[in-house]
């Protein structure tokens, strides 16, 4: 019979039996009718039959065996005598219940976010091979960082040997418009070889052929699988369909794969980078991946393309940077899972190891409630053991128990880990690639499976451990009596060890929590309360000058300010703490001062602005006066720097007055100094040098990016200070904008405050978990001392009692109790500040402004700590001292 | 799996069941036992304890079907019949029997 056959019976139990039991009294019938045709009257033939049939209960068992799983059936039976031997027990088992499920849900979670995250972080073939071409610059002083130009694209496509295929990319906003509202979105103009360098293709219609790579080819866009759900309704036909960018129409010709998120996330369209080798040297304004040709390694690479960049004066000798400054340019290529989630990697282990840290206080922490129920039933077992129970009946009974509350444990802690991983997946930072991708998958069930039955098997086996002992509990008298001394130490380490991991979490959340209030501390160099902001892109199409750029700014503008509330409003190319970071940055020249021959001066970010930038952002004015409107309109040449730029250029100099240039010819006279304002990050450690200059003189459309007049003022970032909060007065400037053009799309709408705590986000976030997990450990902690010592003080009633009628006050008894509790969690804390103090340096990437040995954090989050445990072991300690000597001599 | 009792005679009980349904066609549990009872002149008595874990285990195994139906005397019993995976098992078991007997009677002749 095959074992579903079995199955299927069990599952019709009831069925089969009731079939069986009226066959057996047609049985029992029929012999007795038998019985009847032989003379015996109906009580004999009755009395007679049932003697003859014997026992139907048990055939029927019997003959259900036959055809059942037994084993399942007997398991059962154990799981539910655990589960109302549990149920028997509410405290014990709850108190387990929790613990398990919260440690195992937060495990669970952290996981899920680990694997998907920094174990197949890149879901392309082979993407251990793949690599990200950065350099960096001595001549800029810059270590890394500085990318790629499409100059050195074609120079490694054409000579490299190490790698199998160059790509490069550069992101920007563009405006999608076409049949559903105008919206912002985020292009990535891609080489058309990206594809093949990735090893991944549309999932529907085509990738980009070579030729529409090249300039005057016919527009067309890849669309990225979330695009095509959220704003085409994951229209089957889209291949074909017409959409158009920032007012170019292109045609859609794929639709890339959902799990296809390159080079982030955020990026919805892709188009082709239009290049030819004709274009020369070009700007560091693209990024690169390439794919490594198998049995190389990234210092084979490294070693090639440092080569190569020496060859470089030969190839381009007219591109100044190869012969004006010495640039020194090297290869510091990356792989690009380091690239993409070197930064956070750290961050999540961490976590999974401060998650760990609490999964293994509750092990602890459960381990010491089974000890001490084992104990308390010792003398359960021993009758058992009287009475014919063997080993392996009790050990199954033991380990049933334990079964059933880690496998309910895990059970609850896949729900809390269900629920946290939908927090972590809204709350996550944004730089966590495939974080909307994090599931509770098959292997995150296995996990929880093994580890509850890991915990199952762990516990079980405590009861069991020194068995030998449990026959001579029945000679003991009737009288409890203080538990042996080896299973007191048992348990002494067991809190010792939850207080020393406790402490550890906890100092770990102390200095994170130090760092956060740090970074909230620093003054950002502009008021951030009460603003609204947004971006506004112009359309080179209809907006094709500067001048109707600057002029359509400005009314929208001057309708903005005439809102009710609103207080102040300007406009600039960047906003502080702008994930655009640079948006333009070029060094810049000093009148009069000759060009320095062998480094570059440092590079110096631009910002265009609308009149009254500085007022209305807050910011500090140091010296000089800021760029008002009039000087706007009338394009005058000046320019506003801030500290770092007068620290980095006119450290002997007198700035205000200078002219400075970034191109050739125009030249604009310093007027004001501000404070620094952060660049890409809170808590930078050095300013960024960085000049404002009125948009009416900057970039637009009908520039030639070969003047460098500056950045484009065709986009902006608007600022909109008022007295009523930015969300109320959003609808407001919407209207406004869309009364000259409905079709321009507002992208990046949050108030200005939102910025700011973008920018401390990250840590937050981690010090928001890594809070949870030690506040986790400290509740636990605090309930397993808590736990021990009221398990002393109950089995020490009784010589408490002698005790105190033996005139013993009830403060020395307290202050005994105390005293035990005390020497625990102090032996606990020596050994866990001994590891903290040894693996703080790991938490000192994630640190700001407070050093990882700071004697502050470690003293204040001990002596936390200690006060918990104290508290915990004071409320046994006060019972002691309340015990009754009458009651508790009396009870026994 | 706890061994069954009569795990040993299982094959002899089979045997016995499956001849006794080839020959008197479907019958309920109380007339199979009656009936190798009588043929075997009273010297086999099955019991219901073995009799019917036996029954399920061979419907189980689709040697037998069973069927609700009424007695002569009226009264509501299930009755056993073999399916063609029945006769062929009967015809396997009989062949294994004469084998085995066979081989002891052999053995008991010459040992």
């Amino acid at each position: 019979m095959s074992p579903l056959t079995r199955l299927w019976n069990l599952v019709r139990r009831r069925r089969l039996d009731e079939d069986l039991r009226q066959e057996m009294e047609t049985h029992l019938a029929l012999i007795e009718d038998e019985g009847r045709v032989r003379g015996l009257n109906a009580l004999q033939a009755r009395q007679n039959a049932r003697t003859r049939f014997g026992g139907p209960l048990v055939y029927r068992e019997q003959a259900f065996d036959a055809v059942t799983l037994t084993w399942l059936v007997d398991a059962w039976k154990d799981v539910t005598l655990a589960a109302r031997r549990l149920m028997r027990s509410p405290t014990f088992s709850v108190a387990a219940l929790l613990t398990l499920a919260l440690a195992i849900g937060a495990n669970a979670a952290i996981f899920a976010v680990v694997r998907r995250v920094l174990l197949n972080p890149l879901p392309y073939p082979e993407s251990d091979r793949l690599i990200e071409l950065d350099h960096g610059a001595q001549g800029l002083r810059m270590a890394s960082g500085i990318a790629m130009s499409p100059g050195l694209f074609f120079h490694y496509q054409d000579r490299a040997r190490t790698l199998l295929g160059t790509a490069i990319y550069q992101t920007d906003e563009q405006t999608l418009t076409g049949e559903a509202q105008p919206e912002r979105v985020r292009v990535s103009h891609v080489t058309t070889n990206l594809a093949s360098v990735l090893r991944v293709w549309p999932a529907q219609g085509r990738w980009f052929s070579d030729a529409e790579g090249l300039p005057g080819a016919r527009p067309v866009a890849v669309l990225s699988h979330g695009l095509w759900v959220r704003r085409y309704g994951a229209d089957p036909n889209i291949v074909g369909r017409p959409l158009t960018l920032n007012g170019v129409p292109a045609d859609v010709i794929g639709v890339m794969p959902a799990s296809f998120a390159f080079p982030d996330a955020r990026v919805e369209v892709l188009v082709p980078e239009l290049l030819t080798r004709a274009m020369g040297f070009g700007t560091f304004n693209h990024y690169s991946v390439a794919r490594l040709r198998d049995r190389l390694t990234l210092a084979d690479a490294r070693a090639e393309l440092n080569s190569l960049i020496a060859d470089l004066p030969r190839v381009y000798p007219s591109y100044p940077l190869t012969i004006g400054y010495n640039l020194q340019l090297t290869s510091t290529a990356i792989s690009l899972k380091e690239a993409k989630i070197g930064a956070v990697a750290r961050t999540l282990w961490i976590l999974l190891a401060s998650v760990g840290s609490v999964l293994l206080i509750a092990c602890a922490n459960v381990a010491t409630l089974f000890l001490v129920r084992a104990d308390a039933r010792q003398r359960e077992v021993a009758v058992r053991h009287a009475l014919g129970a063997g080993d392996a009946g009790i050990a199954r009974c033991f380990l049933a128990e334990s079964t059933v509350l880690c496998l309910a444990g895990g059970l609850l802690g896949l729900l809390c880990a269900r629920v946290a991983v939908r927090a972590l997946v809204a709350f996550g930072p944004a730089n966590l690639p495939r974080l909307e991708e994090i599931r509770l998958d098959g292997t995150v069930l296995m996990l929880t499976v093994v580890v509850s039955l890991v915990s199952a098997l762990a516990f079980g086996a405590i009861p069991l451990w020194r068995r030998g002992r449990l026959a001579a509990s029945l000679h003991e008298s009737g009288r409890s009596h203080t538990t042996s001394r080896s299973r007191q130490r048992v348990r002494q380490v067991l809190v010792a060890s939850q207080i020393a991991l406790a402490l550890v979490l906890v100092v770990s959340a102390g200095f994170l929590g130090r760092s956060f209030q740090k970074l909230r501390a620093i003054d950002p160099g502009f008021n951030p309360t009460r603003a609204l902001t947004f971006r506004l892109g112009l359309p080179d199409r209809e907006y094709s000058t500067r001048r109707s750029v600057v002029a359509t700014h400005h009314a929208i503008l001057e309708r903005l300010a005439a809102l009710p509330g609103v207080t102040a409003t300007s406009a600039s190319t960047c906003l502080p703490l702008a994930e655009e970071g640079w948006c333009y940055g070029s060094p810049l020249r000093v009148h009069g001062r000759p060009l320095p021959k062998n480094e570059l001066p440092p590079t110096v970010a631009f910002r265009a602005v609308a009149g009254g930038y500085v007022e209305a952002m807050g910011m500090r004015l140091l010296r000089g006066h800021g760029i008002d409107r009039s000087a706007v309109e009338r394009s005058e040449p000046i320019a506003v720097i801030n500290q770092a730029l007068a620290d980095a250029y006119f450290a002997h100099e007198e700035p205000l007055g200078t002219h400075v240039s970034i191109g050739l010819d125009t030249w604009l006279t310093i007027v004001g100094i501000v404070a620094n304002t952060p660049f890409r990050a809170l808590g930078e450690a050095t300013g960024t040098p960085m000049l404002y200059m009125p948009m009416s003189v900057a970039g637009g459309p009908d520039m030639p990016a070969s003047v460098l007049a500056g950045p484009d003022v065709g986009v902006m970032s608007y600022m909109v200070r008022s007295a009523i909060s930015p969300r109320v007065l959003l609808p407001a400037a919407r209207r406004v904008i869309d009364s000259p053009d409905a079709k321009l799309p507002m992208a990046q709408v949050r108030p200005l405050a939102d910025i700011l705590d973008r920018a401390s986000a990250q840590l937050a976030f981690t010090m928001a978990l890594i809070a949870m997990a030690a506040s986790l450990a400290l509740l636990l902690g605090a309930i397993g001392m808590y736990g021990a010592m009221s398990y002393v003080v109950s089995q020490r009633t009784r010589e408490i009692g002698v005790r105190l009628a033996l005139g013993a006050d009830s403060a020395r008894v307290a202050y005994m109790v105390l005293r035990q509790g005390s020497v625990v969690a102090i032996a606990g804390m020596v050994v866990g500040l001994g590891v903290a103090l040894a693996g703080s340096r790991v938490l000192e990437s994630l640190l700001h402004g407070v050093s990882s040995r700071d004697p502050g954090v470690f003293m204040a989050t001990t002596l936390a700590l200690l006060g918990v445990a104290l508290l915990a072991s004071w409320l046994p300690a006060r019972r002691a001292s309340r015990v009754d000597p009458l009651v508790a001599l009396r009870s026994e | 799996m706890p061994k069954h009792p009569n795990d040993r005679l299982q094959g002899t009980l089979d045997l016995l069941i499956l001849t006794t349904l080839a020959r008197g066609g479907p019958q309920h549990g109380y007339a199979i036992a009656q009936r190798i009872h009588h043929v075997t002149d009273e010297a086999l008595r099955i019991e219901e304890g073995s009799l019917y874990p036996a029954l399920q285990r061979m419907t189980g195994s689709k040697w037998l079907r069973a069927h609700w139906g009424t007695t002569d005397t009226g009264r509501k019993a299930r009755f056993y019949a073999l399916t063609p995976q029945g006769w062929q098992q009967l015809e396997d078991e009989e062949r294994q029997w004469a084998f085995l007997t066979q081989a002891v009677n052999k053995a008991l002749r010459f040992a």
